[in-house]
């Protein structure tokens, strides 16, 4: 998740208050935000992905004010009627279908405004924006710019300067050669032209959403700034462009408003109004478990940021423009919880009586557990991804199919287990150094493919034991096979010579009933014990847990 | 009778079975190792320690320790000495009209190390990338080196003595690191003259009369009566055994479903492997939400994709994505895609299973109370913070009147339960519950508070496609590692999956 720097004096600034680190580290986290630690000259500070207007300084400033009680209440922007234009082509239609801007004047643009701007619209990109995909921001010199702006296409081989190069460049070549080219060139895989904004006289702004031309750059000198925002999602674009406008205005710029002229449609951006959502006090109350007075909850919300007035029983609520995580009354509870304090809940465990009870297969697998343990094995927990060479090749089998992941991030956790004994080995492999007898066990749990399941798959419970000492042996492995069968009280079992390539040959047994294995092990061959590099002869069970708990239900 | 064993106080009756082999095998050596008189005697070392240290208070032994070094084989240095060096395989490679290096490529593994110590040794040489057998080469043929002496050596006699002149070449051979030096403490015991003048009393010994071990024909045959028993020094050590033992994490797991079922829950249970649909749809996740990353989940190749459940919970969902549906909600408004949902993952949260319980739930059940506890899995990069499979345990409460107070009072009840004596709740998010929150836990070393998990209320979102109406719910899902870690001093994450058998056999007991 997203972490922004924050200049303490800045903040102080735009807060309008002189407030100590101590005093934030304690109350910003209480607004929904997580304390990252104290920097040289402020603090970081963790934004969730439910607040992208927190992610500028002047958007954190301003939903603290409110919340310390500075500055409540709704912000009201006023946006300027003017006559520029963007006019969409229906040829950039399915590439990159929406644009929405606005144009902001008298900024003066301080060094801490740049660092807050570019910081915003980095982690925007990279959450809100999903890497640039549904949305991505420009900012432009408005100075050179000739209206009307065409937001189009273009042919691979048409050119430009971007931004930070020296020479017109092919559009594929900026996608193959610049470095943002390359970072974000998979949005527009595929496509036969690429998206071009650019003025009347054809100078161009940019080529969303990879990199802005080199005639619009922004630097100290600029007063005026024209902002787009294209992308796939419409709702996303018009948050975007909510979220940068209004940090503009913050910082006591003025918005002017751009008609954007599609093909079927005129959109006008920025719209900065509020919007309205209806709550009913007792929905709060009931919610909570709390009993605020209607003036309460209103209070409370202006401390959010929002305005509020009763009517008729029922609260009438304005959400201010860059909120963009507002869906559902319940979004509006949560804001009179934060006002109120999470701080402040008294906790308390309702009356709610109810029987309580475990699943009959872990009570099954404690008593299991607890019962191996008398036989001095020592119980392991061992992971259930694993890989193909531990599962198969090093326990001396052919490959079988087993679930498979598709994007693991190391070959070592590749598959899941079929089986448990070879998490075993593996404990054993790594405890070499330690003194023997090394006697384990573990009860877990294995994945085995089954296209009955809906998923495919079906999550097994199986019980595995190792005996790992000089003379470890077939009599021992099957002595405690029987033994633990006996104490289930499993008797009608028959015990055939299995045919298992991790035992040595003749030295593997398999019980069974009814067709089905409820067990098998015996001795393992020395060559899957050099493969494990264990120099200790090994005997090793695997007990079919679920077939022995379904067994004794039904009797 | 029993006069003739005494000599000067000490009773030769008396003494053990062991310190009279000991005393015996001295007889010649005088002094030796514990080493060396456990070959002579056939008794461990640590027998001939023991039994040497009875003897030493009876003032017949001296002891002292003594660091002695010895040569064993490395791996490397084994396999050569089972295989040959890698320059006498070379040698026999070369034919009489001269072999190009070219041609052993492949043939020969570790070409390069043969190369060198053949032309070192002045075996070989090398004109134009052929290899010509010198002189001393075609007589080394026939006859064993001193390297390989040596190392036939110490495979014959593991830890043997070597003569003092082969040093400049065992130099050579710790250089290859064929050879390895290993420093031992170890016991030399030597014969006092009290001890020499024993001696020929031991021979008259008679061995009946004094019991070391009672045994089933002793005790048959009656013959112990009257006898006297050996006595032991009750203070020397014995060695260490271990129980079999639950693992640490598996006591905790206990405890925690144990403390769910004590305040009411239920347990659910449900796949690993499971549908997209049940891991983030379900819980209104959006379908291009990060969370849902390849970076971040598992998502499976075999089985790629399943079934989706009842269409009707299936419609129910789409539409709460794309508009809200009846929940009252905006929605995420976008086109909601089935095929995204029936991916196959490996469940990133136990939260799929309450989702699935809710979907399973009938109004005549409630109110109800459910707990899980089980694995979950991040595609995470693996290291000594990170894992890609670890534990974690949720609960929902779902029930007409229950609230945000309550769901602090479950948690409070948890984390005190679990010893966490200072814990606060502060505001979170999660795009499943509204009223998110995380619970924290002060930590008075560091000074600061540490996330803990999340909580919240489900949203209708959730709840309304699920369970068919908006009921309240509390939903947790906490890990508790941090929790486990703190109470057994472990400091990475990862050591709580070692299955170190030092650390497993160490752990406490956990007593709560």
């Amino acid at each position: 998740m997203p972490v922004i720097e924050v200049n303490l004096e800045d903040f102080n600034r735009l807060v309008g208050k002189e407030l100590s680190i101590e005093y934030l580290e304690e109350r910003l986290p209480m607004l929904g935000c997580g304390w990252e630690g104290r920097t040289e000259e402020g603090f970081e500070i963790e934004v969730f992905p439910n607040r992208p207007d927190m992610l500028s300084i002047e958007g954190l400033a301003r939903a603290f004010s409110s919340f310390i009680g500075l500055r409540t209440g709704l912000r009201t922007y006023e946006v300027r009627e003017s006559e520029y234009r963007v006019r969409v082509e229906e040829r950039v239609s399915s590439i990159r279908p929406y644009i929405v801007s606005a144009v902001v004047k008298g900024v003066s643009f301080s060094d801490d405004l740049i660092r807050s701007i570019i910081q915003m619209q980095e982690k925007l990109h990279i959450t809100h924006c999903r890497k640039r995909r549904k949305a991505s921001i420009g900012l432009h010199d408005l100075e050179p710019i000739k209206f009307p702006l065409t937001y189009t296409s273009r042919p691979r081989d048409f050119r430009f300067i971007p931004l930070d190069e020296r020479r017109e460049m092919s559009l594929e070549e900026i996608l193959r050669e610049t470095e943002k080219g390359r970072e974000y060139g998979w949005i527009l895989e595929g496509k036969e032209e690429y998206p071009i904004l650019m003025d009347s006289k054809g100078m161009v702004l940019s080529m969303p959403p990879i990199i802005n031309s080199i005639h619009t750059r922004i630097d100290e000198e600029t007063r005026d700034v024209f902002i787009d925002v294209t992308g796939t999602d419409e709702k996303t674009i018009r948050e975007v462009l909510n979220i940068i406008v209004t940090t503009f205005a913050e910082r006591g710029a003025e918005v002017y408003r751009v008609r954007n002229i599609y093909p079927d449609r005129v959109v006008e951006t920025p719209n900065l109004e509020p919007w309205r959502m209806r709550l009913e006090p007792g929905y709060v109350n009931r919610l909570l478990g709390l009993s605020l007075s209607n003036r309460e909850i209103v209070e409370y919300l202006e401390r959010m940021g929002f305005s509020a007035r009763e009517e008729g029983g029922v609260l009438e609520v304005w959400v201010p423009c860059y909120r963009t995580d507002i869906m559902h009354p319940m979004d509006l509870v949560e804001e009179v919880a934060i006002a109120y304090g999470y701080d402040r809940f008294e906790p308390e465990i309702p009356e709610i009586s109810t029987i309580g009870e475990e699943d009959p297969l872990e009570v099954f697998s404690r008593r299991l557990r607890d019962f191996l343990v008398g036989y001095g094995l020592m119980e392991t927990v061992t992971f259930i991804l694993s890989n193909k060479e531990k599962l198969f090749h090093r326990m001396g089998l052919e490959e079988e199919p087993v679930a498979e992941t598709a994007n693991p991030k190391t070959e070592e956790y590749c598959v899941l287990r079929n089986w448990l004994i070879p998490s075993l080995m593996e404990v054993l492999q790594n405890n070499r150094h330690h003194p023997y007898p090394q006697n384990l066990y573990e009860v877990g749990d294995v994945i085995l493919l089954d296209p009955r399941e809906e998923t495919g798959a079906r999550t097994c419970r199986r019980l595995a034991i190792v005996l790992c000492h000089s003379k470890a042996s077939f009599s021992e492995v099957k002595a405690m096979a029987e033994s633990i069968l006996r104490n289930l009280g499993v008797e009608d079992y028959t015990t055939e010579e299995g045919d298992h390539g991790s035992f040595i040959e003749g030295r593997c047994f398999l019980m069974r009933r009814e067709g089905e294995t409820l067990c098998f092990g015996g001795e393992i061959r020395p060559d899957v014990l050099e493969n494990w590099g264990l120099e200790m002869p090994v005997a090793a069970l695997e007990m079919d847990v679920d077939l022995l708990f379904h067994l004794l239900e039904d009797q | 009778m029993r006069g003739r064993g005494m000599s000067r106080g000490v009773d030769v009756e008396e003494l053990h079975e062991n310190e009279v082999r000991i005393l015996q095998a001295l007889k010649d050596l005088r002094r030796g190792s514990s080493e060396e008189i456990s070959r002579l005697t056939g008794l461990t070392r640590d027998a001939v320690e023991r039994a040497g240290a009875w003897a030493t208070t009876k003032g017949l032994l001296s002891v002292e320790e003594r660091i002695s070094e010895s040569l064993v084989l490395t791996e490397e240095g084994r396999e050569y000495a089972e295989r040959g060096l890698p320059e006498r395989r070379l040698l026999r490679l070369i034919g009489r009209e001269g072999t190009p290096i070219s041609d052993l490529r492949g043939t020969l593994p570790r070409l390069e190390i043969a190369l060198s110590w053949a032309v070192r040794k002045g075996w070989v040489k090398i004109e134009r990338g052929v290899l010509f057998l010198t002189r001393e080469g075609e007589a080394a043929l026939g006859r064993e080196d001193l390297d390989e002496r040596i190392l036939r050596r110490l495979r014959e006699t593991p830890s043997g003595s070597v003569p003092r002149e082969w040093s400049e070449r065992i130099g050579v051979l710790l250089r290859r690191r064929l050879l390895r030096r290993v420093r031992r403490r170890e016991k030399i015991l030597s014969l006092t003259e009290r001890g020499e003048r024993v001696i020929p009393l031991l021979e008259e010994r008679k061995v009946v009369g004094v019991i070391t071990q009672l045994t089933p024909e002793l005790l048959r045959s009656g013959r112990w009566r009257g006898a006297r028993f050996q006595r032991y020094d009750v203070s020397l050590p014995v060695p260490k055994i271990h129980p079999g033992k639950r693992h640490f994490l598996q006591q905790v797991i206990d405890y925690i479903r144990r403390i769910w079922v004590e305040m009411g829950f239920k347990e659910m249970k449900g796949p690993i492997l499971e549908l997209s649909f049940w891991n983030f749809d379900a819980l209104y996740q959006p379908q291009d939400h990060p969370a849902r990353d390849l970076a971040d989940t598992f998502y499976m190749k075999t089985p790629r994709e399943g079934r989706l459940p009842d269409p009707e919970i299936v419609e129910a969902v789409k539409a709460t994505h794309e508009n809200g549906w009846t929940t009252g909600s905006t929605g995420w408004g976008y086109r909601w895609d089935p095929a995204v949902a029936r991916r196959c993952c490996l469940r990133t949260h136990t939260t799929s299973l309450s989702a699935r319980t809710l979907a399973a739930l009938r109004d005549a059940e409630l109110p109800a109370k459910f707990f899980s506890v089980g694995r979950v899995f991040r595609n995470e990069t693996i290291d000594w913070k990170h894992l890609a499979e670890f534990y974690q345990t949720d609960g929902i409460v779902v029930g007409e009147g229950v609230t945000f107070r309550h769901l602090l009072g479950y948690l409070r009840n948890y984390l005190e339960k679990l010893g966490v004596e200072r814990a606060r709740f502060r505001p979170s998010y999660f795009p499943y519950t509204e009223m998110s929150c995380e619970a924290e836990m002060w930590d008075p070393e560091r000074g600061e508070w540490i996330e803990l998990f999340g909580a919240g209320m489900f949203r209708p979102e959730v709840v309304k496609p699920l369970l068919g109406r908006d009921v309240p719910v509390l939903a947790w899902g906490p890990g508790f590692e941090r929790i486990v870690m703190r109470h057994y001093n472990i400091r990475y994450m990862r050591d709580l999956y070692l299955n170190d058998l030092e650390q497993l056999r160490g752990a406490r007991l956990w007593v709560r």
